[in-house]
């Protein structure tokens, strides 16, 4: 009847042409090798489909009418029904007549699975299959073998950033004969400096030196205390130990955790969707990292437990979960942080899930490898020889856990989800924790067990009372047979006592209902008990979960998607990394990780690959990334980029000799902290001369250091510690921000102020306004590099947002506290703990004359109170010291660091 | 002329007129001015300093000056009248008279991997809506919108376009960003990257948002991505602080004010005279002059007050339904003639999305835009507006033939579910061939099978009207080209061009 709609021809036109180049798929790549006598289907143009359409119902996880349609042999075995195929007949094979008559998948309930209905195409393909037998063949996988590669060249491999790293002997460090070298990186700048007619920049001086070290390494502006105490320390090893000070500090981890979060992609909330769901587990990797950072944990084990932690120990057989399982398994939520909309049926379809996927391993090439793998997604990279294959190959080093035909959902709503419920959450924290946890959920079960027996305690007594009471109102001769009555069950009562029952137990028998109409005392004390315990089952504790990555066992195959497309899959690959990373001969070897182990070993095998000594990336990607942190930009600026497409190091020998250094210090982070802080480099001037604009225009030389402006975290978590608001709790659950109705997003303040920025909720569509004007990264996937943008914005927020305002109200009170009503002092005081300098005698005139003018200028104003008429004097002069304060708060040199 | 992309680092030069229209009033005529021939974004250079080909990243820093073209504009400003929801196109732009002829039997198996919501699948449905044709051109256009047709004669209807996902968080994604996922810049954010504004004391980039709530997406609506922040969109609000922060919950006296300007200029002064050559503290400054001129700019261009009162019954401002959106169309074109670059407009409560009772609901949502979009219209027409604005009508995906029903399968209330095979979607104005009908559809509707047109190519067709190209509009990251239309092909849809 419709025959002559286009509209069908325009649709499954679409999806046949996606399923028969399915058929070929094995076969028209030159690359892959041919076998003469393969028959036209053989099960990997039929695996592809199954997994598509049926494995979701019939496959590892669940298995309707026990069908498993994985492989051959399990279609073989059948299921309830019998064999779902009969080689060679496919008009008697079951699934085909299912799939025939429009029976499988069943079409009213595909969306709750999130798939969509079998094409015809693909029907028929199953049922030639068949025809021929259900031929299988032997395909290996495509993996890396000792034959050359013949998609990439020794040649490509010749590239500088593809190069393994070179022994620390290799390396030629300049001879320089400047007194200005302290350390081999001033070497390494001053050749270069010199050729060009420069040197490095002069030091700068001591309270520029403690305030730019305290914001790098802590987030934070030094105290007056202790920018006092520095400045008058004589001890010539002063700086070093204030860099030592500096990185044993608990909010080290604080700041640098944040850098990594950044590359992570972090977020508290799922994204994507319009119900931004929350990720209630997420907290735990932040504060995984924090005390990674502060721990100085070695980088090739923090890398080795994010990418591979579940592999590391069996944590499923373990008699305990220690700190290190618990660590190992947190720390895989590195893989967890991409938006990711899966947990709604509607965005839970193979491309949503294949989004996710990309998302994760976008994560981990930019942000640790310096690779742009997501380019060779759908196509050959255009500028890296970095083939699809390897693309597919690294998808599948991550089967066992990101298997789209085999997919968790991301998270789980009540009412909003559908389908079967699975859950990323995994329930294993350190048994110390689930212990006290356990112990806790029984105190709040046996507090509530005991006032329930309290108060039936209470009722029976209060019955009791009230029965013989009405008892005693009735003839006393009948007293001892009506007791009788009573104490006999009905069964067993004798005719007389029935009687007496029918007659008198209603009236003497008091239930609880009863109870309660009559007994006021009674309801007062059961409605106590029933606030108290609803107070208890409110203080029952979820169960303590991590968001983790963990291998669940037998991945399915994994496919080139040719053109990205899970439609139209190509060739089988094996697991394997980016072929021009090696020496193109190495097979890539996975072991499982334990004997018996149902994990692959994949990942870990990645792991150790990653962290082998001479990678050629990992630690050029990593003390390149510490680098720009120090000194603004990195020695190669695409920090996420070490390709072709990036841009070249200015400076590679420095870099490589850092990156042997790293390893050769056992990857200590504080170790390339120490080493880049204590270099002449870091130490200079920020100060731009004539020379430095000629020659050095944009910096890349190093000639000076450059003036920043604080990031969003700096300025937000500084603004606290000002105003003497910085609740310094750490850790746990993050805290919450307020969605005015003007679109204004808001930190809810604790009891004791507002903690740092970095235990704030990140939900993706709720960004505290301030941080995100002042350019806090939305994470999608993750954040490279921030940037660091001028916009009217942050100067609005910072003239006129409330909280801001507030806090500018608590830095004058701080102010008066330790400096009294002296304007002189009050201004010195402002300066020390906003600029961490005294002022200029101008600036000081500058400052009490100003506070003057406000004092006149507010004593005008009506008072807060409008009974008590003018403002009182003081009054004035401290709503004039707020002003003064949140003035400085606006300048320049509050919100830039030299 | 070179692509925004190409554009010479040299600062555009700026007139001696222009210059003081610029700094009047302002405490830093000179930092400002040399500011707006600079920069107002970030480093002074940029860090990736190479490209493929060691080229350098065209731009030394990110403004909002006026930016030549590629090529000579046909639209200078855009209006966009964003309908989320999904608009039904058999319901308002493309009659099916085969939907009438076989009203009420079953479909359900041939489309069933099309349908949102499976269980609900009732079966074809003709639309409770009369059609006739209008105008000269004899465009088709439903009952529910008397009023735009009157305007046919000016508007090209495309009646093919097409999306990926039938659901309204990936749709709205693409077809505001050429991308299904959050993080990437909006049409407008291009728009305002490709071409700055010719008004420094605005946003190039304005979003006029209903003040009963956001749109599905909410503020990633019109997210500059990647791209520098001054290209995000700004909201703009009809009561209150028409800006976010604009002034203070409780202002302090003007003297008080002056006192704090004036305190925090010298501040700056004496740091700012310690470090010369960082233009950084140049940019700040500027932001904080551009604060307090905003504060002026947005307050006048909101004061709808200053309009006659023919002008605001023109948009059906003052009455229901059409009060609230009329004010913010007549808010759009005073925006535009003030110079912003992009304006967009959204609607609260997805009243497109009439998954049930399709005949009143459809209805008010017609009645709650109609009047007050074929205000603008002829607003734009008789003032000579309408030859440099283009104003685009759209949602994100169109609707099914077949029925959805309600939980209690009660037939007089069945709507329609979403459909990402086919939708309508129009534009006015700058450069488009009024009157034309473009594209169609299956006999049911379904899908479009005649000059399909895809969001990449709606994309390309808004750029080239604007006189950019698609493919040379673009933003180094990493060293990658981003572009609004990625890695997809696009075309610009010529036929609908004047």
């Amino acid at each position: 009847m419709f025959g002559k709609f286009a509209w069908a021809a325009a649709l499954t036109g679409l999806m046949l042409r996606a399923a028969l180049a399915g058929v070929s798929a094995p076969t028209d790549n030159p690359a892959a090798p041919v076998t003469q006598a393969a028959p036209a289907v053989t099960q990997h143009d039929i695996i592809p489909i199954v997994e598509r359409r049926c494995t979701v119902c019939h496959g590892a996880r669940q298995r309707e009418a026990e069908l498993d349609l994985r492989t051959r042999a399990a279609m073989l075995r059948g299921g309830k029904s019998g064999p779902a195929i009969m080689p060679g007949k496919p008009d008697d094979s079951l699934v085909i007549q299912k799939l025939r008559a429009g029976e499988m998948p069943p079409l009213k309930r595909i969306v709750e699975v999130s798939i969509k209905p079998i094409e015809p195409a693909e029907v028929e393909l199953l049922a030639r299959w068949i025809a021929l037998g259900a031929p299988e063949v032997e395909i290996e996988p495509d993996v890396a073998s000792s034959d050359p590669d013949p998609l990439v060249s020794d040649q490509d491999r010749t590239f500088w950033a593809f190069h393994p790293l070179p022994t620390s002997e290799q390396i030629r460090i300049p001879s320089a004969n400047s007194d200005r070298v302290r350390n081999p990186i001033d070497a390494f700048l001053l050749e270069r400096l010199e050729a060009k007619g420069l040197t490095l920049a002069p030091e700068a001086d001591r309270q520029t030196l403690i305030r730019r070290a305290s914001f790098d390494l802590t987030g934070l502006p030094p105290e007056p205390a202790e920018l006092q105490a520095f400045l008058v320390d004589s001890d010539p090893r002063a700086y070093e130990t204030l860099i030592d000070r500096l990185l044993a500090s608990p909010r080290y981890g604080e700041r640098w955790a944040r850098h990594w979060l950044d590359l992570a992609g972090y977020a508290d909330s799922e994204g994507k969707r319009e119900q931004d769901l929350l990720r209630p587990a997420a907290y735990r990797y932040r504060d995984y990292v924090i005390r990674s950072f502060n721990a100085d944990k070695p980088y090739d084990r923090f890398l080795l437990e994010q990418i591979a932690g579940d592999e590391l120990a069996d944590y499923e057989h373990a008699s305990e979960i220690t700190e290190e399982i618990y660590d190992n398994l947190v720390a895989t939520g590195f893989l967890r942080m991409a938006p990711d909309p899966t947990w709604f049926s509607l965005t839970n379809f193979l491309p949503d899930r294949m989004e996710v996927i990309a998302d994760e391993i976008d994560v981990l090439g930019s942000g640790v490898m310096g690779l742009t793998m997501k380019c060779a997604r759908c196509h050959n990279h255009k500028y890296d020889p970095i083939p699809q294959r390897d693309y597919y190959r690294l998808l599948d080093v991550f089967k066992g856990a990101f298997d789209e035909h085999d997919w968790m959902k991301s998270n789980w709503h009540e009412t909003l989800s559908m389908g079967v419920r699975s859950d990323r959450d995994l329930p294993v924290v350190t048994t110390a924790e689930r212990r006290a946890w356990a112990a806790h959920q029984d105190v709040v079960q046996k507090e509530i067990e005991s006032l329930r027996a309290a108060l039936d305690e209470a009722a029976a007594a209060r019955a009791q009372q009230h029965q013989e009471e009405r008892l005693a109102a009735l003839p006393a001769v009948l007293h001892a047979d009506l007791r009788a009555m009573l104490a006999t069950t009905p069964d067993q009562r004798s005719a007389v006592q029935t009687y007496l029952a029918e007659k008198f137990e209603s009236t003497l028998r008091i239930d609880r209902d009863a109870l309660l109409k009559i007994d006021a005392d009674f309801k007062r004390q059961s409605e106590e008990a029933a606030g108290r315990i609803a107070g208890l089952e409110a203080s029952r504790l979820p169960e303590p979960k991590i968001r983790a990555l963990w291998d669940r066992g037998e991945p399915s195959p994994t496919y080139v998607y040719r053109r990205g497309d899970p439609l139209s899959p190509g060739r089988l690959v094996g697991p394997g990394v980016p072929s021009v990373l090696t020496d193109g001969k190495s097979p890539f070897v996975v072991a499982h990780p334990w004997p018996g182990a149902k994990q692959t070993g994949r990942r870990l095998a990645f792991a150790r690959w990653l962290t082998r000594p001479d990678h050629p990336l990992t630690a050029r990607v990593m003390v390149n990334r510490l680098w720009k942190h120090h000194f603004g930009s990195g020695i190669v600026a695409t920090l996420g980029n070490f390709g072709r497409a990036g841009a070249n190091p200015s400076h590679p020998e420095l870099l490589d000799w850092l990156a042997r250094e790293f390893v050769r210090h056992g990857w200590s982070v504080k170790a390339m902290h120490r080493l880049m802080m204590t270099s002449a480099a870091y130490r200079q001037s920020s100060a731009v001369t004539p020379a430095h604009e000629e020659l050095d225009p944009g910096n890349r030389l190093y000639s000076r250091m450059p003036l920043r402006r604080l990031d969003a975290e700096q300025l937000y978590d500084t603004l606290l510690r000002v105003s003497n608001q910085l609740d310094e709790r750490r850790f746990g659950p993050a805290d919450p921000v307020e969605l005015r109705p003007d679109g204004l997003v808001t930190p809810v303040a604790s009891a004791t102020g507002w903690r740092r920025s970095i235990y704030l909720r990140q939900q993706r569509k709720q960004i505290a306004t301030l941080l995100e004007s002042f350019d806090l990264p939305q994470m999608n996937p993750n954040c490279i590099e921030r940037r660091d943008s001028t916009v009217v914005t942050q100067a609005l927020h910072m003239l006129n947002d409330g909280m801001v305002r507030g806090l500018a109200a608590h830095f004058a009170e701080r102010v008066e506290r330790d400096a009294g009503s002296d304007p002189a002092r009050q201004v010195e005081r402002v300066y020390l703990i906003a600029l961490s300098r005294l002022p200029s005698d101008d600036e000081s005139e500058l400052g009490r004359s100003a506070l003057a003018r406000l004092t006149d200028a507010w004593a005008k104003q009506p008072a807060r109170d409008p009974a008590a008429g003018q403002a009182k004097p003081d009054e004035a002069g401290h709503r004039a010291l707020a002003t003064f304060c949140h003035t400085v708060m606006n300048c320049a040199e509050f919100l830039y660091a030299d | 002329m070179l692509d925004a992309c190409e554009a010479p680092s040299m600062p555009v030069p700026v007139t001696r007129r222009g210059f003081f229209d610029r700094v009047a009033g302002g405490l830093y005529g000179a930092a400002l001015g040399y500011l707006l021939s600079r920069d107002l974004y970030g480093a002074s250079e940029p860090l990736s300093a190479s490209g493929p080909n060691g080229s350098a990243d065209p731009r030394r820093g990110f403004d909002l000056l006026p930016r030549p073209p590629r090529f000579e504009p046909r639209a200078r400003a855009v209006i966009h009248l964003f309908m989320n929801g999904g608009p039904s196109q058999m319901d308002l732009f493309d009659p099916k008279p085969m939907l009438d002829k076989h009203h009420g039997e079953q479909h359900f198996n041939r489309i069933a991997g099309e349908i949102e919501n499976v269980k609900d699948a009732g079966a074809l449905m003709r639309s409770p809506f009369r059609f006739a044709q209008h105008g000269k051109s004899g465009m088709w256009v439903s009952e529910a919108m008397p009023q735009l047709a009157r305007h046919v004669d000016d508007i090209a209807l495309i009646r093919s376009v097409y999306t990926t996902n039938l659901t309204h968080e990936p749709a709205i994604y693409l077809i505001q960003s050429g991308k299904m996922g959050p993080g990437n810049p909006t049409l407008g954010a291009w728009t305002a990257y490709g071409l700055g504004s010719e008004n420094q004391n605005l946003p190039a980039y304005v979003v006029l948002d209903d003040p009963i709530g956001l749109p599905i997406n909410g503020v990633e609506n019109w997210q500059a991505g990647f791209l520098p922040p001054i290209y995000q969109g700004t909201r703009f609000r009809s009561t209150g602080s028409p800006v976010l922060n604009l002034r203070a919950d409780a202002e302090a006296a003007p003297e008080i004010v002056e006192l704090r300007r004036d305190l925090l200029a010298r501040l700056d002064r004496v740091h700012r005279a310690k470090r010369p050559q960082q233009p950084n503290l140049d940019a700040r400054i500027a932001s904080y002059e551009l604060a307090g001129r905003m504060q002026l700019a947005a307050t006048d261009a909101l004061d709808l007050s200053q309009e006659t009162a023919a002008t605001r019954e023109l948009y059906g401002i003052g009455r229901e339904p059409t009060d609230s959106y009329g004010r913010r169309c007549l808010t759009a074109r005073r925006l535009i003639e003030r110079g912003v670059r992009f304006v967009q407009l959204y609607i609260n409560g997805q009243i497109w999305d009439n998954h049930t009772s399709l005949g009143s609901e459809l209805k008010k949502a017609c009645d709650r835009t109609d009047g007050p979009i074929a205000g603008l219209l002829q607003d734009l027409k008789q003032r000579g507006l309408l030859e440099s604005t283009l104003v685009i009508w759209g949602g994100e995906f169109g609707r099914l033939p077949i029925a959805q029903l309600p939980a209690d399968k009660d037939e007089r209330k069945a709507g329609r579910d979403h459909n990402k095979n086919a939708f309508c979607t129009w534009f006015a104005g700058a450069g488009i061939r009024g009157g034309t009908t473009y594209g169609a559809t299956d006999d049911l509707g379904l899908a479009a099978v005649e000059n399909r047109v895809s969001v990449p190519d709606w994309h390309a067709t808004i750029l080239h009207l604007l006189g950019l190209h698609h493919e040379e509009l673009f933003f180094e990251q990493q060293g990658l080209k981003e572009r609004l239309t990625g890695v997809h092909e696009a075309r610009v849809v010529q036929e609908i061009l004047a």
